[in-house]
Formats: structure tokens, C-alpha cells, sequence
């Protein structure tokens, strides 16, 4: 058998005290999609960084077709053949697709003058080899997510064509996107490009990966097929059996709390690529999760902020009832003072203050009720801040730390013990388990059913499927910002995606 | 450059980006500094006083003015752009035009030095007081305004420590003490006495500017930097290098502003060029670069620069208050902010 295109063996790093990685082995073959599972702190982004050239191992060795390499710098990577696309994507925003395809490599006419011409006209060549029909001389500000995933891709591989490592590429794309880059990653692996693909999702492994390593506490926890069943999957990543990711559905709905009827929100200005609520019609009850689903760009965000008021300016038309009174949710203060909390898609961007103490936080959303006078009360705090770690087991139990320092699902579990610390009536949650890794999951899940439970509303827009599917009570499909149809949950998954995509059942 | 050709049959296709009906705010913006340059043109015709029928704004003479008057702040500025594009800002630039304008009088009057000499020897301390601000900046990873701040002092100090808080007199002649006559054309005017040699001094830079920075790797590189640093970082752009030169840049232009503020008054002192820094910005932000960094035009800053000149011309000829005079262009500064962030939002780019 000829040798690996790459493999890794015994791979040791240590930063300080912390080993990261304890002796792993990884081998990747041309032409093939390895999937690299793992939770956060897992290890995964350490052996991608030792293969990018970011970090050079302390013990272990990377071979290449049989031969010893070592990276000192990305560069050295690259000129190995391994391109790495991070989550960041790292394109200049402000500049066009061209300037950023050849960005440090620019194209020069004779004295040192660039030749755009030249540039633009080899960035069409490349992008309609995959069919991308992206004008080069577009700014990548005006790109959607999944455009700039591909545009990222094609960069890449403009100066590294044998190894690809990509992070999550599918973490912002919605499910037509993620098919259109599964189809791009599958002709790039047919011509012999090797694919690392690290993801969270452990649904998509069995449609693009040919194998898979699942890694757990800086080792490999095992090498599996990617038919394996998820039980195993998740046994793998968790270390032990996770009986039921979902909990049991308690359908015990309760009176309206919000009611929307042919509700539009207008713009005080159009703006290209938000999709505005136009003539929603919805329910969600006391005690139930209502789930919305629906392509990007299909206005879930939208719905969420504007009535939570942080989207753009515009006011309600139509029906908007809360607890049966008509309200008018044109502000952040109008819906709080209804009894509306709303956690963010964005909890780094806007979700937390990430240099801010866990405790300072936490108690952000109630910081009226301690500080009487406009006097912090540092014993109120204290109350209110033993009171949000109540809600949720956030790891480490320490209010005085960083937010920024949590692991992602912690972090998350922050932001909810946040909202819910504000005791509200109807809760809006926005992907609320991205980029958290499967054992967060399960337990953000079971407390939003318990405070279900308790009589909370909830309403929840995500891109992940099998998580409304899991999660929900009843799904609300939107289309171009208004409800198509609506099912119960359990429901089959493509019976839901036909209806996001405008596809008779 | 190694290609990837990647074999493909019938697959769909990502749909191309909507095409962006232009937004005519988005064009304004774009255009902000001309307009603006434009509708005071328009507005100096109409407020202007007459003189036996002649307006006066549009005389020769008071042309000419405006265009030297702005000439030392349009240097600056011209450098500062660089600057913000990455993101970054010079605080230094006034100062180093005071230690430069002190440095160039005192080497031909007290040190003896002739003039190409002097000359070099001051834009290379430009060079390498901003090279240093620069290398402090990314090698301690400071903000520049902090740095800058600091070199603002620096140069301040030295200014007075080479001056020893004097004004030196520039006189000409030959000989040792003197200044080579030739050095006194900076405060004259070419052809026919009509276009001032400061003014030249300034289309000249700024023309090199705008070429350095629209097509050469070294402009692009600039606005990576400020668009994205990891970005640029990892696509191999020398992101410290490219900092530190835009510091020697402004530091260049500092120096260059000083000489041609020597030339034009005849005496070097630690004072000159108090508050330049901020015109500068001013005049960059008006000409439409972001102060985010990533974005921003050369054409645009020489407009701007133009602009405010103009204006507190049309408002000394109708005998306004140097406090009015402040008020309008703090106005137009904020307006000029107000349109871009308008538009940075409509664009997604907002915070």
C-alpha cells in the first residue's frame, strides 16, 4: 500500500501546563473527506493548527507522501500543498473578490504597477471552474456567507492544492448552501484533493465524509465509518452513552402569549439582503418551544429582532398581541417592558461583554433591580448572580473570571442564565447551540423544556434541522418572511426542508 | 503560482450576489469631497463681496491664496491618509512639522549646511522619527494614538531644544549663516506669478500618492491592512512592515510640510504647525476615508483639504469670525461622518 498523501503520528503539544494533544495519530488519503469530530477543547483545532504550520509539535511527526515535514509558519504549509480555511474566513471585507483571490500574491505589470485586468480576468477563470458566478470586481462586504465560503475555497486552493483543511465550514451556511459546498468539496476530492473537514455536526458526517476521527481530550478517541450510528458517534465524543439528546416534549400549552396576524414590520429604509416580516402569522403558548425554520434569507433573524427591537427602524403592521394586548414593539424597551429576552446568534459580537467578569454578565439584564437609587447594591448582585448560576451549570462556578475565558458552550449558557435571570414571559432565541459542542447541547435542551415547563414561552429560529426537529413543539416554516406552513414536532426532516424551499410535499 | 484546475459537470451554480442597484447615497458619499468643494465654489461665487464688479473670490490672487494656505495641512494630509486607511493615526504630523521647519533653519543658519543637504537630512529624520513611532506601535502592539500622542510630545521637546525656544530667522545670501537664496522660491509663485511653488510642492506628493497608492502591491497592501488584518496576515501580506512604512510615510510628509513652512516664512519655530494634525484628519475624514480603516481615495482628501480652505476663505472675505469660522467647519466635519456612517450601515459594514 502506497503511503498516506499526509499522516500524523504521535503528535505531542503542550501549552504550559495544559497538553492539548496527547499523542495523536491522523492520516488523510488523496481524494478523500475526513471528518474531524470533537468537542470543544478537544484538540481538533490544535492538530489543525500543527498542520496549517500555525503551531509546530512538540513530539511527533508530519509526513507527506512517506516524507518527514516540518512547518515553522503557514507559509512553509502552503508550500507543502495544505491550505487551511479558518471559521474567520479571513477576507478583506472592503476589498473585491480579486484583490482578495490574489492578496499577497498580486499579479504585476513591468514597474512594479498592479495589473487588475490580469487579476480580474484569471479570478473569473477560477471561480467559473466551479461554476461560481461571482463577479470579481464585487466588494466581498456585499457577498452573502455562503459566497464568501467559496470565494475563501477558491483562494485557498490557489496556492495549496493537494491537503484542504476546513473549520466548520457550514457553520453560518444555510442547508442549500451546505449542499452546493458539499457538491464543490466533492468534485475537489474526485480530482485528488485531500479534504480535513472539522465540523459539529454530526448529521452532516454521513452525507460528505468517507471517514472519520473522533477526538476526545487531546487523544483520538476512535477511527469509525460515517454510516456508524450517532449513539456511537456521540458515545465517541462524549466518552459515555447520552441516552436521550432531546428531551421529552410536555405538551401542556398554556394561554397565548405572543400572537402574531398578517404582522409585517415596515422599513424606514429598504436594505438589500434583510428580509422584513411580511404578513406573519404565529402563535406561541405558554409552555411551548415553537421552532421557525426556514432557508437564509427566509427572515427567521429578522422576525426575532424586530420584535425584539434590535433590528433595523421600522414600525409593526398588523396584529402583534402579547398575552392578548395589543403591543407596539418598536423598541428594545418596549419589548422588555412586554417581557420579552431575546439571546443573540452572536454572543461574542453581541451577546456578552467578553472582557467583563461571568457575574457582571449574568446580571446585566436585571441591573435596575440592583442598583436601587442608581446605587450598584453589591449584596443584590450577589443575590442575582447566585440566582443566574442556579439556571444553568456554568463551568468553572467562578463569577469573578472572563467571560471570554468559558469554552463556547459556556459561554452560551451564560447568555441564557442572563435572559432567564430577567424572569421573561417569552423567550427569542437565535441558534442557540452554535458552535457549542454536543454535551452543552443536551443540557441547554432539557433546561429549556423545564422552563417550559415553569409557563415560558419560547420561540426559537435555527438552522440546524434536527434541533427544532428535537427541540420543538410545533415548527413554523418561513419564506420570504412569512409562514408557509407549520407542523408538529418529530416531524420528518425533508418534509420541513420541501416546505423551506418552496417544494411541493 | 501554482493553478488549480478543478474538472466539473452540471452543478448549481451559487446564485450571484443581487446586483446592487446603485445607492445614490452611496454615490454622494463617494463624491462627498468634490460636492462639498463644489457647492462652496458655488457658495464663495454667490457670498462673495464685489470690487468694481470683479468677484473676489474668483480673483486670481485670492485663488492662489487658498491653494498656498492649504498646502502644508493638504502634505499632511496626503500622508495621514495612508494612515487611517490602515486604520491607524498619526498625532505626531504637527509636531514633526515644528522639529523639521526648526531643524531646516538651524542647519543653514547656525550649522552652516548647504541646502540639498539640509533638505535630506530633514525628510530622512521625518522618515525614521515615524519608522520608530511605527515600530513601536506593531512591535509592542500599542495603539497609534497612544504612540503618536507620545511622539507628538517627543517632537514638540526636541523642537524646542534645537530651537532653544527662538525664532531663527532664515536670511539669504552666500555664505556661511545664510540660506542659498534659491530656498526663498518655496514662498513664491511659477508662471507668471500666478501658481504658488507651495501649492506645487503639494500636487506633485499627492499625485505620486494617489499612483502609490491605486496601483502599486505596497497600496493594496495598505487597505488590506486596514480591511482585515488577520486577513492580510495570513495571506502573506508583511503587515508590520507595511504599519511602519505608512508611519514613515506621514513622517515623511511631516518633514516636507516643515520644509516647505521654513521656506515660505522665513524663520523655523517650535511652534509651527500647532494643531495641524487635526485639520489633516479633518480633511482626510471630509475626503471620505474611513477612520475604520480599508476604504478610502487620495482624490478625495486633496478635495477635502481644498475644501476647508475655501471655506474659511469665503468666511474671512465677508469678515466672519475666526469663531464662526470654526464653528462651520466642525459642522462640515460632522456631516461628512454622518454620511459615511449612514452609508457603512446600509452596507452591512456598521457597527
Amino acid at each position: 500500500m502506497s503511503a498516506p498523501l499526509l499522516s500524523v503520528t504521535g503528535a505531542v503539544k503542550r501549552f504550559g501546563g495544559v497538553q492539548a494533544l496527547r499523542g495523536v495519530d491522523f492520516d488523510l488519503k488523496a481524494g478523500e473527506i475526513h471528518a474531524l469530530l470533537g468537542e470543544n477543547g478537544a484538540g481538533k483545532s490544535t492538530l489543525m493548527n500543527l498542520l496549517s504550520g500555525v503551531y509546530t509539535p512538540d513530539e511527533g511527526t508530519i509526513h507527506i507522501d512517506g516524507k518527514e515535514v516540518t512547518f515553522n509558519n503557514p507559509r512553509e504549509a502552503q508550500a507543502a500543498g495544505i491550505a487551511t480555511i479558518f471559521q474567520e474566513l479571513d477576507l478583506v471585507p472592503t476589498l473585491d473578490v480579486a484583490a482578495n483571490l490574489f492578496l499577497g500574491r498580486e499579479l504585476m505589470r513591468p514597474g512594479g504597477f498592479l495589473d487588475v485586468p490580469a487579476m480580474r480576468s484569471e479570478a473569473r477563470k477560477r471561480l467559473e471552474a466551479i461554476e461560481l458566478a461571482i463577479d470579481p470586481a464585487s466588494m466581498v462586504a456585499n457577498l452573502s456567507i455562503g459566497q464568501r465560503q467559496v470565494v475563501a475555497i477558491v483562494k485557498a486552493l490557489s496556492y495549496a492544492s493537494r491537503v484542504l483543511i476546513m473549520d466548520e465550514p457550514t457553520a453560518a451556511l444555510t442547508v442549500g448552501e451546505v449542499d452546493r459546498l458539499f457538491d464543490i468539496m466533492r468534485k475537489l476530492a474526485a480530482s485528488g484533493v485531500g479534504i480535513v473537514y472539522i465540523s459539529h455536526r454530526l448529521e452532516e458526517v454521513p452525507q460528505i465524509a468517507d471517514r472519520v476521527t473522533v477526538m476526545r481530550d487531546g487523544r483520538v478517541a476512535g477511527v469509525t465509518e460515517p454510516h456508524a450510528p450517532q449513539a456511537e458517534l456521540v458515545r465517541l465524543l462524549v466518552g459515555r452513552p447520552l441516552d436521550e439528546l432531546y428531551p421529552e416534549r410536555s405538551t401542556k400549552a398554556g394561554r397565548t402569549l405572543l400572537s402574531l396576524r398578517d404582522a409585517s414590520f415596515r422599513l424606514a429604509h429598504e436594505s438589500a439582503g434583510w428580509q422584513p416580516p411580511s404578513g406573519v402569522s404565529l402563535d406561541v403558548k405558554a409552555g411551548e418551544i415553537v421552532g421557525l425554520a426556514g432557508i437564509m434569507g427566509a427572515g427567521r433573524t429578522e422576525l426575532l429582532s424586530a420584535l425584539y427591537g434590535t433590528g433595523l427602524s421600522g414600525r409593526w403592521e398588523g396584529e402583534v398581541a402579547i398575552d392578548g394586548q395589543p403591543v407596539r414593539l418598536d423598541s428594545i424597551r418596549a419589548a422588555r417592558a412586554a417581557g420579552i429576552a431575546f439571546v443573540t446568534d452572536d454572543r461574542r459580537g453581541s451577546g456578552l461583554m467578553l472582557r467583563m467578569a461571568v457575574g457582571l454578565n449574568l446580571v446585566m439584564s436585571v441591573i435596575r433591580r440592583i442598583s436601587p437609587f442608581g446605587l450598584m447594591s453589591q449584596r443584590r448582585q450577589a443575590d442575582a448572580v447566585k440566582q443566574s448560576f442556579g439556571q444553568f451549570d456554568i463551568r468553572p462556578k467562578n463569577p469573578d473570571i472572563a467571560v471570554g475565558a468559558l469554552s463556547g458552550g459556556n459561554q452560551q449558557k451564560v447568555v441564557l442564565a442572563k435572559e432567564i435571570t430577567g424572569n421573561p414571559r417569552l423567550l427569542l432565541l437565535d441558534e442557540p447551540t452554535r458552535g457549542v459542542d454536543v454535551g452543552a447541547k443536551g443540557e441547554i435542551y432539557a433546561r429549556l423544556r423545564q422552563l417550559a415547563a415553569q409557563g415560558l414561552g419560547i420561540l426559537v429560529a435555527s438552522s440546524e434541522m434536527p434541533e427544532l426537529i428535537g427541540l420543538c413543539d410545533r415548527i413554523v416554516v418561513l419564506r420570504e418572511g412569512r409562514n408557509v406552513a407549520e407542523f408538529i414536532g418529530g416531524v420528518d426532516e425533508h418534509t420541513v426542508l420541501d416546505a423551506a424551499n418552496g417544494r411541493e410535499a | 503560482m501554482s493553478e488549480q484546475k478543478i474538472s466539473v459537470t452540471a452543478s448549481p451554480a451559487v446564485p450571484a450576489a443581487a446586483p446592487r442597484h446603485r445607492d445614490p447615497l452611496a454615490l454622494v458619499v463617494r463624491f462627498q469631497s468634490l460636492i462639498g468643494l463644489v457647492v462652496v465654489a458655488i457658495g464663495g461665487i454667490i457670498f462673495s463681496p464685489r470690487r468694481h464688479g470683479q468677484i473676489l473670490f474668483l480673483d486670481p490672487d485670492n485663488i492662489a491664496n487658498i491653494v498656498r494656505a492649504v498646502s502644508e495641512t493638504g502634505i499632511i494630509a496626503i500622508g495621514m491618509t495612508f494612515v487611517i486607511i490602515t486604520a491607524g493615526i498619526d498625532l505626531s504630523v504637527g509636531a514633526v512639522l515644528g522639529l523639521s521647519s526648526v531643524v531646516t533653519a538651524s542647519m543653514m543658519i547656525s550649522g552652516g549646511f548647504g541646502l540639498i543637504p539640509t533638505i535630506l537630512a530633514v525628510l530622512v529624520m521625518g522618515i525614521v522619527f515615524g519608522a520608530i513611532q511605527g515600530t513601536i506601535s506593531t512591535r509592542f502592539r500599542l495603539e497609534p494614538f497612544i504612540v503618536t500622542l507620545a511622539g507628538l510630545q517627543a517632537a514638540r521637546g526636541l523642537a524646542l531644544v534645537v530651537s532653544g525656544n527662538q525664532y531663527i530667522n532664515i536670511s539669504y545670501g552666500d555664505g556661511p549663516g545664510l540660506a542659498p537664496p534659491v530656498f526663498a522660491i518655496l514662498g513664491e509663485r511659477l508662471f507668471n506669478n500666478t501658481v504658488p511653488v507651495a501649492t506645487i510642492v503639494f500636487i506633485v506628493f499627492a499625485a505620486i500618492a494617489t499612483i502609490v497608492l491605486n496601483t502599486t502591491r505596497f497600496g493594496r497592501y495598505v487597505f488590506a491592512v486596514g480591511g482585515n488584518e488577520r486577513a492580510a496576515r495570513i495571506s502573506g501580506v508583511p503587515v508590520s512592515m507595511v504599519k511602519i512604512s505608512v508611519y514613515a510615510i506621514t513622517g515623511f510628509a511631516a518633514a516636507l510640510a516643515g520644509i516647505v513652512h521654513a521656506g515660505q516664512f522665513n524663520f523655523g519655530s517650535a511652534n509651527d504647525g500647532m494643531g495641524y494634525e487635526l485639520t489633516a484628519i479633518a480633511a482626510v475624514v471630509i475626503g471620505g476615508t474611513s477612520l475604520f480603516g480599508g476604504a478610502g481615495s487620495m482624490v478625495g482628501t486633496v478635495a477635502g483639504t481644498i475644501m476647508l480652505g475655501a471655506l474659511a476663505n469665503i468666511l474671512q472675505l465677508n469678515n466672519i469670525t475666526p469663531a464662526m469660522q470654526l464653528l462651520a467647519t466642525a459642522a462640515i466635519i460632522v456631516l461628512a461622518a454622518v454620511l459615511q456612517s449612514l452609508v457603512r450601515r446600509r452596507e452591512g459594514l456598521g457597527r
